[in-house]
């Protein structure tokens, strides 16, 4: 692949954003197996379909053959058609995401370890919330930076709960292959693990209103003692009123309460 | 049969305008489809325009002078009309009446010999609801506040008042679905009744041409599954005018509220058999156009139909895939999986059967087959390409990209348009007696293959790099500013492939006053509506034929002389 892009003008073959992530690798694999069996089986189609055109046309076969395709062979060799695609293709990447869903994005991590953050989109800003030091969410002591400011450490897992201020909105990371929607009058969860430090994007990804093409927020990776020096600078509650104009609407002009915590849901 | 009433009185009122009879009910359909078509393909341009030249004016050749806006540039709120509309007008007022209403109603009285509908005059009451559904979406557009904004899935709160789009626009996009909901139902219910009562003696269900099965399955679907849509419109539609609170949750909603959750799951209920319900007319007319032009038997017709059928039941549980990222429950997300990779089985058996029923035929590339066989390329591609979004890992990366933007425009925009095109060119000699010009269908044919792949499977590209749907300014994300050349090009291609379409349209309109007369049966079809004289009387059929034949005797070595026979004419020696 390397060769060929050098050739090109530069705009074929786009890569996805860097991984930085734990688990981001098994998205990627799932993606480029089920790439290389389909580019196959097209391949196949189009091969087949360039012969029927060379050889069947009308001037070079001018008398087709009368086969109504009804015979008891015929319909078993369709159907081990059918099964063949559905058992190269479908039951093996299903296999695969089972899998992966089971090992990792489905197996909330636990332990003193993990860091915990509460997030709250609003049109069109993203609300971050840390324990702070009781470690108990919705207590005076919980740290609130300001908006659209998000630090991790690295190589730490993280765990996120997610609901939203008004509408709906989608916590999208790039560089993690990942994506939790945040649903008025519910708590979603997602976890995620950086490997790598760095500045990185995050993104709302479901529609949510004029300005629902900013709604952009900045991931800072740091190690373990950056980001503990970054919590201790922070002030506890303070959120910043939303300075942008949000396209005349005044709901969200209103900022957001401080207090917006909410307990941290157990999960089973 | 004896039933219907030859309308007497002659009046243009009465023969073009309301008139009961189905070719002309299915005509005013075609016209209509075709305006929406061209309508909400130029909103496409000016959504790949602002995505391309986010920060220049519109031009004067796209028409810039009607955007309100500063200088002629397209706002964040125009912008998300513009996407929305596209979205909603292509779907319910451009697919729809192009495939269901035009080709259902022209197709198939005339090819299960009968005389008219069963219900002409609900017939005729089902497009003007449907007119009259149209007239109320766009007059959205004369609201201070303009129109939707809220995606063409509209989804609460975001949909609702508290969700901060301003004006009724909202409530006229819920209250035009519904009116559309409507009319879909009158049709859809004609369509299942008279395939059911008024099959021509002889005309069993496995002698029906398979554009007729397509259409019915279509039809079936359509009569389960408005209903449910109608009822989370309503639902939908009272939250936004009299303020209850069904789907709204949270901070907005006083005393608990409702669930925003609720909408999805109706929405899709209804929305992942939409796809089918536009796609499977499609498949019908394909099965039997590769047959007509392959001069063969449709390979394993019989396979294919319950092949399309078990299709119908499957897309009736898989809603769940466009849900993955909603937090739903583990067990769900892997059933919904499950279920829907189960559909890849009947769907490679009758892609298979297309594929076998070109083996060892006599292809004749007439542009009826040109665009049947870029059907097959295309609906590989998005068929295939389903399969990462069926995925819940895959998924959790490309749900609300341009890779899903991309996918379906080529199952549910490039099948079907490739579809419509293929049935508009294979039966315009019937609907109009003459024949479209072959040369500019071919340049059409041609340039719209083209251009429709550079433009589809680029947006899969940028999507898989990571551009989220619905943005006004991609540029706003540093990790998006690469894909700005590819923006560039997609947007290039799709004004070529508007291009191509007024060509059609010149070809489309021309024809019909100036194209060369056509002979009764210039394709050497064996379905009956190619049995009779144009223009075909209201009533179709003086007598009613008595059928023998299935519709795909083509090359039987017991016709003498010719390879093909009309179902209605015994074949020597066939048992």
């Amino acid at each position: 692949m390397g060769k060929i892009k050098k050739y090109l003008p530069g705009i074929w073959f786009l890569d996805p954003p860097k991984d930085i992530s734990l688990d981001g690798y098994r998205i990627d694999n799932v993606i480029q197996y089920t790439d290389f069996v389909i580019t196959l089986y097209f391949g196949i189609v189009v091969a087949a379909l360039i012969f029927f055109i060379w050889r069947y046309n009308a001037r070079k076969h001018p008398h087709a053959v009368y086969d109504l395709g009804n015979t008891k062979k015929h319909r078993y060799l369709t159907i081990a058609m059918g099964l063949l695609v559905f058992f190269s293709i479908d039951v093996v990447i299903e296999t695969m995401s089972f899998k992966d869903l089971k090992e990792a994005f489905w197996k909330f991590p636990k332990g003193e370890k993990v860091v915990r953050i509460e997030i709250m989109p609003q049109q069109y800003a993203w609300n971050i919330r840390y324990p702070g030091e009781d470690d108990i969410f919705g207590t005076d002591d919980d740290i609130v930076p300001p908006q659209n400011i998000l630090h991790i450490p690295v190589n730490t897992p993280i765990v996120v709960q997610l609901t939203t201020y008004d509408v709906i909105h989608s916590f999208y990371l790039p560089n993690f292959r990942y994506k939790q929607d945040a649903t008025p009058g519910m708590v979603t969860a997602m976890w995620f693990q950086a490997t790598e430090t760095g500045n990185f994007e995050f993104a709302c990804a479901e529609l949510c209103g004029n300005s629902h093409f900013k709604m952009k927020g900045y991931l800072t990776v740091e190690s373990e003692e950056d980001f503990n020096g970054w919590i201790a600078a922070q002030d506890p509650e303070v959120s910043e009123e939303d300075e942008e104009d949000d396209w005349g609407d005044e709901e969200a002009d209103e900022g957001v309460p401080t207090q917006w915590g909410w307990l941290w849901k157990e999960l089973k | 049969m004896e039933g219907i009433k030859m309308s007497s009185s002659k009046s243009i009122m009465s023969t073009h305008i309301f008139s009961t009879d189905h070719k002309t009910i299915g005509k005013q359909f075609l016209f209509l489809g075709i305006f929406f078509l061209l309508f909400g393909g130029f909103q496409a341009l000016l959504i790949r325009w602002q995505l391309a030249y986010p920060e220049q004016p519109v031009p004067w050749w796209l028409l810039g002078f009607i955007i309100n806006g500063e200088a002629g540039m397209i706002t964040p709120d125009v912008y998300n009309q513009l996407f929305t509309m596209h979205g909603t007008i292509m779907i319910f007022w451009a697919i729809t009446p192009l495939l269901i209403g035009a080709f259902g109603n022209f197709l198939i009285p005339l090819q299960i010999g009968a005389k008219d509908m069963a219900f002409p005059t609900l017939n005729m009451l089902s497009f003007w609801t449907f007119f009259l559904s149209g007239v109320v979406l766009l007059s959205a557009y004369f609201l201070p506040t303009g129109a939707a904004s809220g995606g063409w899935t509209s989804y609460p709160p975001l949909s609702l008042p508290a969700g901060g789009i301003p004006g009724l626009g909202q409530a006229f996009w819920t209250l035009s679905i519904t009116l559309m909901g409507v009319a879909t139902m009158m049709g859809a219910i004609n369509y299942v009744i008279t395939v059911i009562r008024l099959r021509a003696p002889g005309m069993t269900y496995f002698r029906m041409p398979l554009s007729v099965w397509g259409l019915w399955l279509t039809s079936i679907l359509n009569v389960i599954f408005v209903p449910v849509i109608a009822a989370g419109l309503i639902m939908l539609l009272i939250d936004q005018l009299l303020g209850t609170q069904f789907f709204l949750a949270g901070r907005l909603a006083a005393g608990g509220g409702g669930d925003p959750l609720l909408f999805q799951h109706v929405f899709w209920i209804f929305g992942h058999p939409e796809v089918y319900i536009l796609i499977l007319p499609v498949w019908g007319i394909v099965s039997e156009l590769l047959s007509v032009f392959s001069r063969k038997p449709a390979f394993g017709a019989k396979v294919t139909v319950i092949c399309m059928s078990t299709i119908v039941v499957l897309s009736s549980i898989v809603w769940g895939h466009h849900m993955y990222t909603t937090g739903m429950s583990p067990l769900l997300g892997k059933t919904f999986m499950f279920l829907t990779l189960l559909i890849s089985i009947p769907s490679s058996i009758f892609f298979f059967n297309w594929l076998a029923t070109l083996w060892r035929g006599s292809l004749h590339f007439d542009p009826p087959m040109l665009h049947t066989m870029a059907v097959i390329w295309v609906f590989a591609i998005g068929g295939l390409t389903g399969l990462y979004n069926a995925t819940v890992t895959a998924d959790i990366y490309l749900h609300d990209t341009m890779f899903v933007v991309g996918h379906f425009h080529y199952t549910m925009a490039a099948s079907v348009l490739f579809g419509g095109y293929a049935a508009i060119a294979h039966w315009y000699p019937r609907m109009f007696g003459r024949m479209l010009n072959p040369l500019l269908s071919k340049i059409h044919f041609w340039g719209t293959f083209i251009t429709i792949n550079l433009v589809f499977f680029n947006m899969m590209v940028t999507g898989y790099a990571g551009q989220h749907r619905r943005l006004y300014y991609p540029g706003e994300f540093e990790f998006l500013q690469p894909l700005a050349d590819m923006n560039i090009f997609i947007t290039i291609m799709a004004f070529f492939l508007g291009a191509f379409q007024i060509l059609f349209l010149y070809n489309f309109i021309h024809s019909m006053l100036k194209g060369k007369v056509a002979e009764n049966n210039p394709w050497k079809a064996n379905t009956l509506e190619w049995t009779m004289d144009y223009p075909i009387p209201h009533g179709n059929f003086s007598t009613i034929p008595q059928v023998v034949n299935g519709p795909h005797e083509y090359s039987n070595p017991n016709i003498k002389d010719a390879d093909w026979v009309c179902q209605t004419v015994k074949i020597e020696g066939d048992s």
